[in-house]
């Protein structure tokens, strides 16, 4: 290649690459402000208008918080993805410090009961755990929806690998000063981990908030319902009379991740090469 | 133990009360740290395992779970008996084989850019990794409108090649290439993303030594490059697998798992015979022969990845 047409041809995968994985989302975005027949016109033939809102109308968006519960589902999804990553973040924490810091009788044993586990594909599980959250009272309940996942084996070896490359100097010296376990978990532990806690948090926040099937079969309760649970139950687009306000549906169930994302690219990167690193 | 040798042991064990209670102590504060984890761990994961191994020799359904009744292997007879399971785990492999037919490749080149020096690689980096954060769901209600026959975004393309409309989903030849593009399409971030943490624990000298010896970059990365990423390579693909088997809302949204059953994936068809046929006994056969399919694969690759050709 020359060197004039190697910047081209690069810059051509690079346009195309950016076009398949980006003009999706912004066809949504931008026809979510669009009416019906907007929609409609402007994609057949494409042009430049098929990605962007000329006279830009809110109406979609209207309509979807006045006719839907979508607002009650939004914070339904947050309770649970906070509860969710509050809970996993403390019990992931307490359970790695027992493997990591202190030394018993059993800690092979109980790291192996809980490796097993991370090999359960957890789609498989979902009859089975329908009926032990039910069998508990918790179906229909923003516990029930959060509760099975927050002992998570994925937290505990993040959490674990984090707290074994702390230098034990560390907490020799709390020892010595008298301090007892739960004081160095608190006070020495958990203060030198923030990044693999933040790591995790975020990873649990962005699995929380996008599950769906779980949330399909316990919530089914219209108070309890989640925000995928709802967008999925807005419809397909031969049986629907409005795209554009199932557009802003998907446009609001996403905004809030994908600007988490953005602002915390590098952990969300990190947590999500480290999920990879199971067996 | 006899008396003598315990009084003969005595003077030795003598500061032996003292160690054991801090032992004891230890262990007891451990298992309190422990406790909660292991508690859900047990009721969540151990006896829902148990639960499903039970089940599958019932009879029963989601609605009255008590009037369960034992009908030995006939869920396992009726899945040979009948052709539903047999055409919902083909359709399974042959969507979990698609998408890593395309993820692996098409991952590998992204990663190999995104390792480069090359200019925008911050920007696709991103761009790639927005639908890796956004939800199947929405992904699945995004590409049900992308596809549409009529008024969707890509027979809007091909129309402006001048060629034919597709009907996509409704095409029992396309349905199912379709969601597994779509899927690829969905997760090709992470796999770049795996595939980069690989990239970067490969020693440049050794791609440094044979560039200053003559090779040819194409060389290099056929030669050098793939060979020392093959342990990440077969990581990804069983990871892409793994989840691909697992994969529910392109079924549920956008096909029903249909045309003729050709994108019934072994998830939907597991949800619909529990929870809409109310057959739960079978469900719970089906979820166990997966469980024991994704157990495998796994199990296979720990096989494969035992230390030795560790880089």
């Amino acid at each position: 290649m020359t060197a004039l047409r190697r910047p081209l041809a690069l810059t051509l995968i690079l346009l195309l690459i950016l076009a398949c994985f980006f003009a999706p989302f912004l066809w949504i975005v931008s026809n979510s402000f669009k009416p019906q027949l907007g929609i409609f016109s402007d994609v057949t033939p494409i042009s430049w208008r098929t990605f962007l809102p000329l006279e830009p109308v809110l109406d979609n968006y209207r309509s979807l918080f006045e006719r839907t519960n979508i607002l009650r589902a939004l914070l339904n999804t947050a309770i649970v993805s906070v509860g969710q990553v509050t809970l996993t973040l403390i019990l992931c924490a307490m359970a790695a410090y027992a493997l990591t810091r202190i030394k018993f009788r059993g800690s092979q044993v109980v790291f192996v009961v809980i490796l097993l586990t991370f090999l359960l594909p957890v789609e498989a599980m979902l009859v089975p755990l329908f009926q032990v959250v039910s069998g508990l009272g918790l179906a229909n309940s923003l516990l029930g929806v959060m509760i099975p996942w927050i002992a998570s084996p994925f937290g505990l070896f993040l959490l674990k690998q984090a707290f074994e490359e702390l230098p034990r100097d560390l907490e020799d010296a709390a020892r010595i000063d008298g301090a007892g376990h739960v004081r160095t978990f608190f006070s020495i532990i958990l203060p030198n981990v923030k990044v693999p806690l933040l790591t995790l948090g975020l990873v649990t926040f962005l699995f929380s908030w996008n599950s769906f099937l779980w949330p399909l079969v316990i919530a089914q309760n219209p108070d309890i319902q989640l925000i995928q649970v709802a967008i999925a139950q807005q419809g397909s687009p031969t049986q629907l009379p409005n795209w554009g306000e199932t557009f802003a549906g998907a446009t609001v169930a996403t905004l809030p991740l994908i600007l988490l994302f953005l602002v915390l690219q590098k952990y969300f990167t990190q947590g999500m090469a480290m999920s990879g690193i199971k067996g | 133990m006899t008396a003598i040798d315990r009084q003969m042991d005595a003077p030795r064990a003598a500061p032996r009360p003292a160690r054991n209670a801090r032992q004891r102590k230890d262990t007891r504060t451990a298992f309190a740290f422990l406790a909660p984890f292991l508690i859900l761990l047990l009721v969540f994961q151990y006896v829902p395992l148990a639960m499903m191994a039970k089940n599958a020799f019932m009879d029963y359904s989601l609605l009255n779970p008590d009037a369960a009744k034992f009908v030995g292997m006939l869920n396992f007879e009726d899945m040979f008996y009948f052709d539903d399971a047999r055409e919902s785990l083909a359709a399974t492999f042959l969507f979990a084989l698609i998408v890593v037919l395309i993820v692996i490749p098409l991952g590998f080149v992204l990663a190999l850019f995104l390792n480069s020096t090359l200019p925008a690689r911050a920007l696709v980096r991103t761009i790639i990794m927005l639908p890796v954060v956004t939800s199947a769901v929405v992904v699945a209600t995004m590409w049900n409108f992308l596809l549409d026959p009529s008024n969707g975004l890509i027979n809007g393309v091909i129309a402006l090649f001048g060629l034919p409309r597709q009907p996509f989903l409704t095409s029992p030849n396309q349905a199912l290439i379709m969601i597994s593009v779509m899927t690829a399409w969905q997760q090709v971030g992470f796999a770049t993303i795996l595939f980069l943490g690989g990239l970067q624990g490969v020693p440049k000298e050794l791609s440094e030594a044979a560039r200053i010896d003559g090779a040819t970059r194409w060389q290099v990365l056929w030669n050098i490059t793939v060979p020392l990423l093959s342990r990440t390579t077969l990581f990804v693909v069983v990871i892409m697998t793994v989840f691909s088997l697992q994969a529910f809302a392109p079924a549920f949204l956008m096909t029903d798992g249909g045309p003729n059953s050709s994108t019934n994936l072994i998830v939907y068809h597991i949800y619909k015979m529990a929870f809409v046929m109310q057959n739960a006994g079978y469900a719970s056969a089906l979820s166990l022969v997966l469980l024991l399919i994704v157990l495998g694969i796994s199990l296979l690759q720990m096989w494969l990845l035992r230390a030795k050709w560790n880089y």
